[in-house]
């Protein structure tokens, strides 16, 4: 195992609903181009590149076929990968490993999303509709196992029995959901990179604009948007000759539960809040980084929300504070950029998701924070170790990243 | 490199229609890999996927995987390429120390599709080509297959000698969906014509398959099996997406693929000491094509190389001995069903497509079409 | 536990997806010069290949192409295939009669571009047949412009 860091990351110039402007490759080499600038990296200095968006949205198949000349990566070994709403993250992880393993020094990871360009909804209903025609043409019974997945994947539909879910288990109530999407969307008025912004957010605000499905509310959703980020990544020996300060791998971890769970009809599993696949990974990523009380340890959050109330839900089951104490966090201000635990002070999720994107931007939110360069959206406290969060799949699987601002000792 | 990682077992399956389900087709290959090592799920540190959700038709398919494979409530991924480079994915997981075992999860029902080429239309780009309705994969081989023989001075008659070789050697093979027992040249060329110079019998046949493969760290190999086959060397490369760029009578992202294969595994004569190739060749004139980017035929010569016997099961250089692509192409898993292949052979256990000396072998996968994107791995005992 | 072929259904989807693909300046550029019966193409300012269409980058160098230039309309045959058959939603089907599909080089510096070669028998098409563009009588700027190529 060797030591791996983040040595540049480039945005696209926005996020926004429509790049009108460009096609799709276009697009991703915009935020090439700021990765190299970031960097000071040229394209001959990588060895290899990781690719990743979500499979299908943009109906291009196989999209690194056609962005390789856009991304300086001919000639190069280049790997795809498509986890669905973690890929970005996942696509990191596969960075990661192609330098731990020792056999290359430099890589680059891409991912994007042009969701403009596709029907984000009619793709998550994808995941499930050739399985629910066949199954009712073949008169199978469809509000079990995979049924509750074509309600869950494509629409807020199964979100509000999570949401619901974590409500009752938890103490906390509609208005802290409220409250967290005003604090994420004031946060995201202060990041130059996200999409949804409004510096004057209220939780009576939010509470304003229409209900979706208890206890989902339009103003607790993630807008769908455009947008490509890159991230370098360098061994320790390169990191050493390019960068004075990098953001350093601590761990990753990722666990997969499967497509049942949450299965609310056949109550196999009745609980798409429980999420046991964060406890798990999250486990697993404080036993690799050698962290012994992530609540001490660890100084910023960045959750995966598609959703507001998952940032609170999430932040319970990953350890960050006991199950119903994350609204009592965000009812003292403790979540918020001047907080004891700030998270997403990028604005999160539910402010910015072109979806390839948005796993990969936890990380590097993290990492600019780390680094002490996320502008106006940079935390009070300092930031030592810091931990990123992914949320995809069927609503069961996630990834975790551990970030600090120094290499590990191996 | 040294013998870091071994392959320690695997199970395959196809068929012109295997008449079966995705899960269903996962949970055989990987119940079927556990019983064959005296394992449980448990044994797999990570599974890597590679399955492609325009064939499956449906968003993030592999989700539905993850039960029938056994990785519920463990460690993930998805690779959506080629087999092979799933496959490169899990050695890279193993070297990094994380973890001592990976299962490669691969599969493509192509066979039983209604639009069994969708899956490359949507690989051209979407503001041209696919306005412009003129490319596809197969018009596009045709191009490639044209441009190779001319190169060279090749009669089209090379395309029909490849394909009734390929086409014996799976017609041999259990393992192959397309069965044409005494395939002759004379029966290639009277094939139905598709894009000049190619034929029904010089293309792939849309197959569905799959195949599981479990990987180990040295350590864990030796326990787990006594005939590990070890990854000696693995390379990959792209070029450029533009047809009309290409110089489509060679592959050299092949060849660079290759070049870092061989130097990791310490291979400086790649056709004295490579013993047999599996080669993703989808189309007649890829396999010698890709051969010569091998290095395992030399440049020009290929006529010679399949009229004297060279290529074929007692040759020198036997290409393909499984049958190949053209035995079975079901896509996302051809490269891992050919890594399994050349697994038989370096065991000794191919049967009646058995090689004689079989100590080294090189296998390749591709994606994109007229093989845009090229992985290569050395194998060896 | 085997089943038997009789319990599998083969569903097909109703299904048909839109997708709303911005071109990009580019292409905008190309199918632009096309109201003017041109064909352009982009030049990478280190290599001096010109693709055709035009687009951004130059993989090989990794260089932003900006400089656009007019392409001659007769080029060279470099590659040739007679279709017959045609993929149509990714099913493969019969085509009415043979067709001819070319890969033309318009300027020795240029990608060849794909179209289709009429006025011509398939069976005596050559490679290295001088071929030149044919417009459509009413050009609006679309991709259908350029309508084929034909013996000069």
């Amino acid at each position: 195992m060797r030591n791996v860091a983040i040595v540049g990351i480039g945005y696209t110039p926005v996020f926004v609903s429509k790049r009108r402007d460009v096609c799709i490759p276009e697009m991703i080499s915009e935020a090439v181009e700021n990765a190299f600038k970031d960097s000071g990296l040229t394209p001959a200095d990588i060895d290899a590149v990781v690719f990743g968006n979500m499979q299908t949205f943009e109906g291009v198949n196989l999209p690194h076929l056609w962005s390789a000349d856009y991304i300086a990566s001919l000639g190069k070994p280049v790997m795809r990968i498509a986890t669905g709403g973690t890929t970005g993250m996942s696509a990191f992880h596969a960075g990661y490993y192609h330098i731990a393993s020792g056999l290359h020094d430099v890589v680059m990871v891409v991912t994007y999303e042009k969701q403009s360009e596709g029907d984000s909804q009619v793709g998550l209903m994808g995941i499930i509709t050739p399985e629910i025609m066949a199954m009712l043409a073949a008169g199978i019974d469809v509000t079990g196992q995979k049924g509750m997945g074509a309600i869950g994947g494509g629409s807020a539909g199964g979100i509000s029995y999570q949401a619901s879910s974590y409500l009752h288990h938890s103490g906390a109530g509609i208005e802290h959901i409220d409250a967290i999407a005003a604090m994420e969307r004031r946060n995201a008025a202060k990041n130059p990179y996200a999409h949804l912004k409004d510096p004057e957010a209220t939780a009576e605000k939010i509470a304003q604009t229409p209900l979706i499905s208890w206890p989902i509310r339009f103003g607790h959703v993630c807008p769908t948007s455009d947008g490509a980020t890159v991230c370098i990544l360098a061994s320790e020996e390169k990191a050493a000759k390019l960068v004075d300060k990098a953001a350093w791998v601590w761990a990753v971890a990722n666990c997969a539960s499967d497509a049942t769970t949450g299965n609310l009809i056949e109550g196999i599993i009745t609980d798409p809040a429980e999420q046991m696949p964060a406890q798990i990974a999250a486990r697993q990523a404080y036993e690799r980084a050698g962290i012994e009380d992530p609540k001490k340890e660890i100084d910023y959050v960045e959750i995966y929300n598609g959703f507001a109330h998952q940032t609170l839900m999430f932040l319970e089951r990953i350890g960050m504070c006991e199950v119903g104490e994350a609204h009592k966090l965000l009812e003292k201000g403790e979540l918020e950029m001047s907080g004891r635990l700030p998270v997403n002070s990028s604005g999160g999720v539910v402010s910015t998701n072109a979806i390839g994107t948005s796993a990969m931007n936890r990380v590097t939110e993290c990492a600019l924070q780390i680094l002490g360069r996320a502008g106006e959206h940079q935390v009070e406290k300092e930031v030592h170790k810091a931990l990123a969060h992914g949320w995809g799949g069927l609503m069961q699987y996630v990834t975790i990243t551990i970030l600090a601002d120094k290499p590990k000792k191996l | 490199m040294d013998k870091k990682v071994a392959i320690v077992g695997f199970r395959m399956k196809s068929a012109p229609d295997l008449v079966t389900t995705r899960e269903r087709l996962t949970f055989e290959l990987t119940r079927g890999l556990f019983d064959d090592l005296g394992i449980d799920r448990t044994a797999v540190d990570t599974t890597i996927f590679s399955t492609n959700d325009f064939l499956d038709g449906r968003t993030i398919s592999n989700v539905f995987l993850d039960g029938p494979a056994g990785a519920y409530m463990r460690d993930e991924s998805k690779v959506e390429m080629d087999g092979i480079n799933a496959l490169m994915y899990a050695v890279i997981r193993i070297l990094s120390g994380q973890y001592s075992t990976a299962m490669v999860v691969a599969l493509g029902l192509t066979g039983s599709q209604v639009s069994p080429y969708l899956h490359v239309e949507y690989q051209l780009s979407p503001v041209y080509d696919r306005q412009m309705r003129l490319l596809n994969e197969l018009s596009a081989a045709a191009f490639q297959a044209r441009s190779y023989l001319a190169r060279y001075g090749y009669s089209e008659k090379l395309l029909d000698e490849v394909a009734a070789q390929a086409l014996s050697n799976a017609a041999a093979n259990p393992n192959q969906a397309r069965k044409i027992p005494g395939a002759s040249a004379e029966q290639v060329a009277s094939s139905s014509p598709y894009y000049e110079p190619l034929r029904e019998l010089h293309c792939y046949p849309p197959t569905d398959g799959g195949c599981a493969m479990l990987l180990a760290s040295a350590e864990r190999a030796k326990e787990l099996t006594d005939k590990p086959v070890w990854v000696l060397g693995m390379g990959q490369s792209i070029e450029t997406f533009y047809l009309g760029e290409r110089d489509l009578a060679k592959s050299p992202s092949t060849a660079q693929a290759a070049q870092r294969a061989y130097e990791m595994a310490g291979i400086r004569d790649p056709k004295a000491e490579i013993d047999l190739a599996e080669i993703s060749a989808l189309f007649a004139h890829q396999e010698p094509l890709l051969a010569e980017a091998l290095g395992l035929l030399e440049e020009g010569k290929a006529e010679e190389a399949y009229r004297s016997g060279d290529t074929a099961i007692s040759g020198k250089m036997p290409l393909n001995p499984s049958g190949g692509a053209l035995g079975g192409h079901p896509i996302s898993a051809t490269g891992i069903i050919r890594t399994a292949e050349a697994v038989r052979q370096l065991r000794g256990e191919a049967g009646d497509n058995q090689v004689g000396k079989a100590e080294v072998a090189v296998v390749h996968g591709q994606d994109g079409p007229c093989a845009q994107q090229n992985a290569v791995l050395v194998l060896g005992i | 536990m085997e089943t038997s072929e009789a319990t599998f259904i083969t569903p097909v989807v109703p299904m048909d997806f839109t997708y709303n693909y911005r071109i990009g300046p580019y292409m905008t550029r190309y199918l632009e010069g096309f109201k003017e019966r041109k064909i352009l193409g982009s030049r990478c300012p280190a290599c001096g290949r010109i693709a055709v269409p035009p687009r951004k980058y130059c993989g090989v160098c990794n260089k932003v192409m900006e400089e656009m230039v007019e392409l001659p309309q007769e080029g060279t045959l470099e590659n040739f295939t007679v279709g017959h058959v045609i993929l149509e939603k990714g099913q493969l089907k019969a085509a009415d009669a043979p067709y001819v599909l070319g890969l033309i080089r318009l300027d020795e510096k240029a990608s060849l571009l794909l179209h289709r070669v009429e006025g011509v028998d398939p069976s005596r098409v050559e490679k290295g047949m001088k071929v030149k563009a044919v417009w459509k009588e009413d050009v609006e700027g679309d991709y259908g412009d350029l309508d084929h190529f034909e013996p000069a």
